[in-house]
């Protein structure tokens, strides 16, 4: 027989009862759990002959801190009020597949959790870029490409050698698409090469209840290949049974500012061969050489303005080009309900100015979640949002034409940017400032290029369950995320460059639209088993239509429409893929100290040959509460030992790879027909034989609480092996094809990842926490297909380095040249041309930090609050493009050996013998000389091992029970701080977190906007 | 929502791209292998050979050997196989076994003849019958052919694509943007061909060359106007459409029409506007102009050429240096000239003069191919690039063959002739250049050159093949000589 305890949880603001509230009731060594149904009601069965005593009932929930209380002998019925907050990580309930919230010690696998409110007061325009430093094993960066950019986040290293390195990004159990439209820029493109912003970057902060970080494959295996990367869930914030309206109200005003200043040097100013500028002519033939007369402060020197002035260093040229960026965010969000229906309606609006004059970004969001109960058995659920994203002069990055950063890191060092203001003529034609056409004027690009655009973007989810019979519940979902694109890019008529113009065009609608269903059915038998399983069916459907557009020539000047260029050529891109799916999982517990989860999955894809198109994959954990199991000192508060394998399974995301098709090319004559190119306009050869790639992960942990909760450590240890990968391969040119696809060889990741968690001071007004998370990884190609050494994935502006996977070395390694040296060290001469030899193609580096760590330190002091990140990233090299090209004009301090007296080579010549000789400045030939350093890649190569302090909060509470007028029931005033301070570099030049795509090309500076640190302003208010 | 049974329903047509077709419809690939075949130039030839210079050095690289831009050697390498050696493999496979297609497969082999010679007399050994291979063998690495080797098959091939032409059988027709599918014209392309590649074999293997030049002779090969190898362009819409070199200048240096902002600072070279000075040359207006007051003015006193020995700074007399002529050399309709009949002349006078032809003298060859290099400008350029024929009398007699002097004293007379007449193609130049060492330029001894100071004698293959082809390359470099600008090849040995 049976003793029953009713109970509802509530929230202790708003007395709503809260739903899945996890409910555990403790008897002497075991426990009998339930969680709350949707109005916060729980019944618990526990045996009849307990009634006689007392025993204690533990009660936790996401977004709250969880109670313990006493249950009186013979009590029946219970009423507990949870305050908002929560505490510790390890005692929340965490959100993991699928939405399927577990007790964090049910789970087999490393998760970490996140709530909204961080990423709330110190903000990022994109949400993925907060994550920095925040998680062990999150490699998480924002690019420098301006307001309304892409982040690049991996876990656990990168797992697939050319395909999508990035997590899965799930919100409320169903995928969201985080595509860049058209693709994510090169490192070495030209015109129109921008940043296009991410599918991430589209969620407003304010909307997010929590974000939980899945990891590894077992983590992921019921979302499928996309989630062999990892998997991001975002939970967003629902309405709740509430008297009146709930009022939440953010306001952010932040400021950015260039942070890092290159080193240049000013013992030369402008001008060719040691000599100043003295007339119009000179200075425009060297606007952007510094390789005139020593800086003396001579008054016959002529500046590219035509007008003389003191020959003397200009220091601020960064500070006078840039400007200080704003963004400024509102957000405003209505809640409330019944116990039958609650919603919760949010508007956010983002305005932002970049650091580049002219540069906007502006977000609006609009979301709405509504939930509700049909009956005694049917509740329903809808979310929705629609997002206005507009984006104004994006700034382009890799080569010259048209990318305005060249301007303030290029030009000569003794003229001031301000004299090549406002860039255009009287009649709107772009003025000269230097040789090279080609180097746009930086002034011309901001006031005259245009580029805009505009994404309408729509969110929908909506599910409904039904209670079939008690425990057994049957969901159906649909989620379609949606959008419809429009870019363009004008390059203006009067670009010296291009006089006539040039225009390019996408227009793209793209969609991912998920249909789910699943039966879950959870049950407790003899006692002390629980069981909990799961079946379902997905189909994923993605479509993208886009038409790239591009013409030349503006017939009538100045005027930017398609309809008025002389030529112009539209390219069709329709990609179609589906992926079905079956999945199930069953979760046991024994008494709630040993826990045992398998899940399984079949997948069926579309983009593969149909004897080859599925793959079925499975997964186990276990985990086990040692304290709770063991006899253990008392000082051990939590000890938990965790372990899993997991096999993922994908095909290749793009469709059409399996046969060779022929397209038109676009011809004003004859009509033209070639092999269907990839989106880079090249050759690539298909392959029917493809079949699906799979990633195995096993990993190990172990979490330690102790002293009461005081000093925590959690710690994993994993392995992840990617096999068959599906490649496209570069392969010789002289095959016809510039690549291939092929399911190739094997890449392996594994690390470890650490947490320590402490609290050295907690007293009812004071507080200070600590958190460090430290993780490494090593990866490895361990093998290529048979004959192959390496697949390049990138190269930059012509080929001074390039990005391969070799066999052997880990993922992603930087290749290049070097000056070549004999046995003794000495660099090797071609007496011919007094050039060191070059050498042979070499691994240089490494492109991803294999190291990387934060740490929060986090104090409250009465109504205070103090919030401290630093984090690092160690191990990794960064190629520099920008300072290839600022050798050649002679801005570095590496290029002022020689300038007086010649630059002394000493070494060896070809035959071995000493080699002496000297390259005077005369004639050009010293800058000549310097400039074809350009051929020694690893001259520009540099460690980007950094220490940043991150982010810094001070907030206030203000004393909200004293205002009388209004009912407001939080509110909060906080300075905020992001990317304030690099604490440590090697890369003297630029911030070494200077990418400029989220692609997997990373490793390379492009010129690209200089990073910034902002401060600001955070207004918080909850009515 | 869906059933198990269905799992992969409807996987086909979402697997369909509707936006390609999955057939080859050969006639339409075979233009754009013409297209791509006569844009796949070394525009940086026209410096080496002389004819053009600029002040910036990556774009003059091909007048000043720098260093720091030897990449730019590789480009025709790595474009041509992607593009018209694939495409023409695409087009005789679809022809190949069709014997109502006949001349579709002898004008497509005659093609591939055309674009791989050019592309082994700038490189040497390069993959040959390995070559395009990767879709339909999964050949990824082929072999690097000698040259020797390649040459050979070359000049079967012409000789069995030239007998199989059937005028009665279906031909490209439009598509041919060359020949219209004229398949008599084709026979002369093709011996034109054979007697090029004939003569460049001379210094390895002379009675190889006199048996290829004879053949080639007696197969017939182009001596009028009207049969000259020509590809016709338009004058707006596509980039493709238009012709490729007058594109290019257009657009890396011409296209501000001024004078005084080209976009890389290019000019003609001072060493071809001197020697068109002082021969009185009348296509020089025909060629350059120099902008005076917005005007481009095509007065001989004017014409002058600009140095290739400013290093990285315009000079403050730019706009004072002749530069090609918009009239003709830029207009993006005018045809690209692939095979003319002044080059048969020229070769026919090289043949009579080694004594092996003898169907005209020398002299009067030689004095036909002037008249028929003079008469090819107005093809490029109308009534604009006309020469008056008294023009050409006069130049006819005062540049006549010196038939008194050595047969060294002749050929530098020819070439140098051969250099003037067959501008602007460079690359042409260059390969009879390495030959026959004419015309005697004096090479280039820039700051920071990659050569020490010599001229070319070959490209250099892509830094990608050392790790993308690794073995081959390897065996290449082993028989060849190092991937070095001063390596010669088999035919310059």
């Amino acid at each position: 027989q049976s003793a029953l305890l009713k109970g509802v949880v509530k929230n202790e603001a708003d007395q709503a009862g809260i739903p899945n509230a996890t409910v555990i009731l403790t008897l002497g060594k075991s426990q009998i759990s339930t969680t709350t149904d949707i109005k916060g009601n729980f019944i618990l069965a526990y045996p009849a002959g307990n009634q006689a005593t007392s025993f204690q009932l533990t009660i936790s929930s996401v977004g709250f801190e969880k109670k313990q209380l006493t249950v009186e002998a013979g009590q029946a019925a219970i009423s507990v009020s949870l305050k908002a907050g929560g505490g510790d990580v390890l005692d929340n309930v965490v959100v993991t597949a699928l939405g399927v919230k577990k007790d964090r010690k049910a789970v087999a696998y490393a998760v970490s959790e996140v709530k909204g409110s961080e990423f709330t007061q110190a903000r990022e325009n994109n949400i993925a870029n907060a994550l920095s430093g925040k998680i062990a094993g999150v490699n998480a960066a924002g690019l420098s490409t301006g307001p309304g950019g892409s982040s690049r986040v991996t876990i656990r290293g990168n797992g697939s050698m050319v395909g999508d390195n990035q997590p899965l990004y799930v919100i409320n159990g169903m995928p969201l698409d985080n595509t860049v439209p058209g693709g994510a820029p090169t490192v070495n493109g030209t015109t129109s090469n921008v940043d296009k912003g991410d599918g991430i970057a589209g969620i407003n902060p304010d909307d997010i209840e929590s974000i939980s970080v899945l990891k590894g494959g077992t983590a992921a295996a019921l979302y499928g290949s996309r989630a062999s990367n990892g998997v991001i869930l975002i939970t967003t914030k629902k309405g709740r049974a509430q008297r009146g309206i709930g009022v939440e109200y953010n306001s952010t005003l932040t400021m950015d500012n260039v942070a890092v200043i290159p080193d240049f040097q000013y013992t030369y100013g402008q001008g060719l061969d040691g000599v100043i500028p003295t007339t119009l002519s000179d200075a425009q033939a060297s606007g952007r050489k510094s390789w005139g007369a020593p800086i003396d402060g001579s008054t016959n020197y002529m500046g590219v303005d035509g007008k003389t002035h003191p020959y003397v260093a200009q220091k601020k040229n960064l500070q006078n080009f840039y400007q200080t960026g704003t963004t400024f965010t509102n957000s405003l969000a209505f809640l409330g309900g019944s116990d039958n229906f609650n919603y919760r309606f949010s508007l956010a609006d983002l305005n932002s100015k970049g650091i580049l004059p002219g540069t906007t970004y502006k977000r609006k969001t609009f979301n709405v979640a509504l939930n509700g109960k049909v009956g005694s058995k049917i509740n329903i659920e809808a979310l929705a949002q629609y997002n206005l994203e507009q984006g104004h002069n994006r700034t382009g990055a890799g080569d010259a034409l048209g990318n305005p950063n060249w301007t303030p890191l290029e030009i000569a060092n003794t003229a001031d940017v301000n004299w090549i203001k406002p860039g255009y003529d009287s009649a709107g034609n772009e003025t000269i400032w230097n040789d090279a056409a080609i180097a746009s004027n930086g002034y011309f690009v901001i006031n005259k290029w245009k580029e805009d655009d505009v994404k309408n973007r729509f969110i929908g989810q909506a599910s409904i369950s039904y209670e079939l019979l008690k425990n057994l519940v049957i969901k159906g979902t649909v989620s379609r995320d949606f959008y419809n694109y429009n870019y363009y890019n004008v390059l203006p008529t009067g670009s010296l460059y291009t006089p006539l113009g040039e225009y390019v065009g996408l227009k793209s609608d793209l969609s991912e639209t998920n249909s789910m269903l699943n039966v879950t059915y959870r049950t407790r038998f003899a006692q002390n088993f629980g069981l909990s399983a799961m079946v379902g069916g997905n189909s994923r459907r993605f479509a993208n239509k886009e038409q790239n557009i591009t013409g030349k020539q503006f017939i009538i000047p100045y005027f930017y429409s398609v309809s008025n260029l002389a030529s112009s050529s539209i390219r069709p891109v329709t990609a179609r893929s589906t992926t079905n799916s079956i999945f199930g999982s069953a979760d046991f517990d024994y008494k709630n100290l040993f826990f045992l989860t398998f899940t399984a999955r079949e997948d069926w894809f579309s983009t593969l040959s149909a004897n080859n198109n599925h793959i079925f994959y499975p997964s186990v954990g276990g985990s086990l509460i040692l304290s709770d199991a063991l006899e253990l000192p008392t000082f051990i508060t939590l000890a938990k030992l965790r372990g899993s394998w997991a096999q993922v399974g994908g095909g290749t995301p793009d469709p059409y790879a399996i046969y060779q098709t022929y397209s038109n090319v676009p011809s004003s004559g004859q009509p033209l027909l070639n092999v269907t190119q990839d989106v880079n306009l090249q050759n690539y050869i298909p392959n029917p034989n493809l079949k699906p790639y799979t990633s195995t992960t096993y990993e190990g942990g172990f979490e330690l609480q102790t002293f009461n909760n005081r000093l925590g450590l959690d710690f994993t240890y994993y392995n992840r092996q990617t096999t068959n990968d599906i490649v496209k391969t570069t392969i010789s040119s002289t095959s016809g094809y510039n690549s291939v696809i092929m399911n190739v060889g094997e890449l392996r990741n594994r690390g470890i990842e650490m947490l320590l968690t402490g609290r050295p001071v907690s007293r009812a007004n004071f507080s200070w926490n600590i958190s460090y998370n430290f993780a490494y990884n090593e990866s490895r190609v361990v093998e290529l297909a048979p004959g192959l050494t390496s697949v390049q994935i990138a190269n930059t502006v012509n080929n001074w380095a390039f990005l391969q996977h070799i066999k052997g070395q880990p993922y992603g390694t930087i290749v290049g040249t070097t000056m070549k040296k004999d046995a003794q060290g000495n660099v090797i001469f071609n007496r011919g041309n007094h050039l060191p030899v070059m050498s042979d193609l070499m691994p240089l580096g490494n492109s991803v930090a294999p190291y990387t760590m934060g740490i929060t330190n986090d104090f409250h002091y009465h109504n205070w609050g103090l919030n401290i990140l630093l984090d690092g990233k160690f191990g990794n090299k960064i190629f520099s493009i920008f300072e290839v090209y600022a050798t050649r004009m002679g801005k570095l301090k590496s290029t002022l050996p020689g300038r007086d007296k010649g630059l002394e080579l000493k070494g060896v010549d070809q035959n071995g013998a000493p080699y002496d000789t000297t390259i005077t400045q005369a004639g050009g030939v010293l800058r000549n000389y310097y400039d074809n350093y350009k051929v020694y890649s690893d001259l520009f190569l540099h460690d980007g091992s950094f220490i940043k302090l991150r982010q810094v909060i001070l907030s206030y509470n203000l004393p909200v029970s004293k205002i009388k007028f209004a009912k407001v029931q939080a509110a909060s005033v906080s300075f905020v701080a992001r990317n304030l301070f690099i604490l440590y570099r090697d890369t003297k030049n630029f911030d070494p977190e200077q990418s400029f795509t989220n692609s997997n090309a990373q490793g390379f500076e492009s010129i690209g906007l200089p990073r910034t640190r902002s401060y600001g302003m955070n207004l918080t208010i909850k009515l | 929502l869906f059933s198990l049974q269905s799992c992969d329903k409807d996987f086909e047509s979402t697997n369909t791209n509707p936006e390609t077709t999955a057939k080859v419809y050969p006639q339409y690939v075979f233009t754009k292998a013409q297209y791509d075949g006569t844009a796949n130039m070394m525009n940086f030839l026209l410096g080496t050979m002389q004819y053009t210079t600029s002040y910036n050095d990556v774009a003059g690289f091909g007048s000043k050997y720098n260093a720091a831009q030897i990449s730019q050697t590789y480009k025709a390498f790595d474009d041509a196989y992607p593009k018209e050696i694939n495409e023409l493999g695409l087009v005789i496979k679809a022809v190949k076994n069709e014997p109502s297609q006949v001349n579709l497969y002898a004008e497509a082999r005659i093609w591939r003849v055309y674009c791989f010679s050019r592309l082994t007399d700038l490189y040497g050994d390069i993959p040959y019958f390995q070559a395009v291979l990767g879709n339909d063998s999964f050949v990824f690495k082929p072999a690097y052919d000698p040259q020797s080797a390649i040459y050979a098959d070359l000049l079967s091939e012409l000789d069995a694509a030239a007998q199989s032409l059937d005028a009665a059988k279906v031909t490209f027709g439009a598509s041919d943007l060359i020949y219209g599918g004229a398949t008599d014209k084709w026979k002369k392309f093709a011996y034109s061909l054979m007697l090029r590649l004939g003569m460049r074999m001379t210094k390895v293997d002379a009675n190889a060359a006199k048996n290829w030049v004879t053949k080639a002779i007696a197969g017939g090969v182009i001596t009028t106007d009207d049969d000259i190898a020509k590809m016709s362009y338009l004058s707006a819409g596509q980039d493709i459409n238009k012709n490729p070199l007058a594109f290019n200048l257009w657009n890396s240096d011409y296209i501000a029409q001024n004078g005084n902002t080209n976009t890389e600072g290019g000019k003609y070279h001072e060493v071809f506007i001197s020697y068109l000075k002082s021969t009185n040359d009348p296509r020089l207006p025909m060629m350059a102009v120099v902008w005076n007051n917005k005007v481009a003015d095509t007065s001989v006193g004017l014409a002058k050429g600009m140095p290739a020995t400013l290093t990285n700074a315009k000079p403050a007399n730019f706009i004072t240096y002749s530069e090609p002529n918009p009239k003709t050399l830029l207009l993006m309709n005018s045809p690209r000239l692939v095979f003319t009949a002044a080059e048969s002349y020229y070769l026919l006078t090289e043949a009579a003069l080694r004594g092996w032809y003898n169907g005209a003298t020398a002299s009067s060859l030689y004095q036909n191919g002037i008249r028929a290099a003079m008469r090819q400008w107005s093809l490029i350029g109308g009534k604009d690039g006309t020469v008056a024929p008294t023009a050409i009398d006069n130049y006819v007699t005062a540049n006549a063959l010196n038939t008194g002097g050595s047969f060294d004293d002749q050929m530098k007379q020819l070439y140098t002739q051969f250099w003037v007449s067959i501008f602007p193609d460079a690359q042409e130049v260059f390969a009879s250049f390495r030959r026959t060492g004419y015309p005697a330029l004096v090479p280039n001894n820039y700051a920071g050159n990659a050569t020490g100071g010599k001229f070319f004698r070959r490209m250099l293959y892509p830094l990608t093949e050392q790790t993308l082809n690794a073995d081959s390359y390897q065996t290449a470099i082993s028989r060849q000589g190092a991937n070095d600008l001063l390596t010669h090849i088999w035919w310059d040995k």
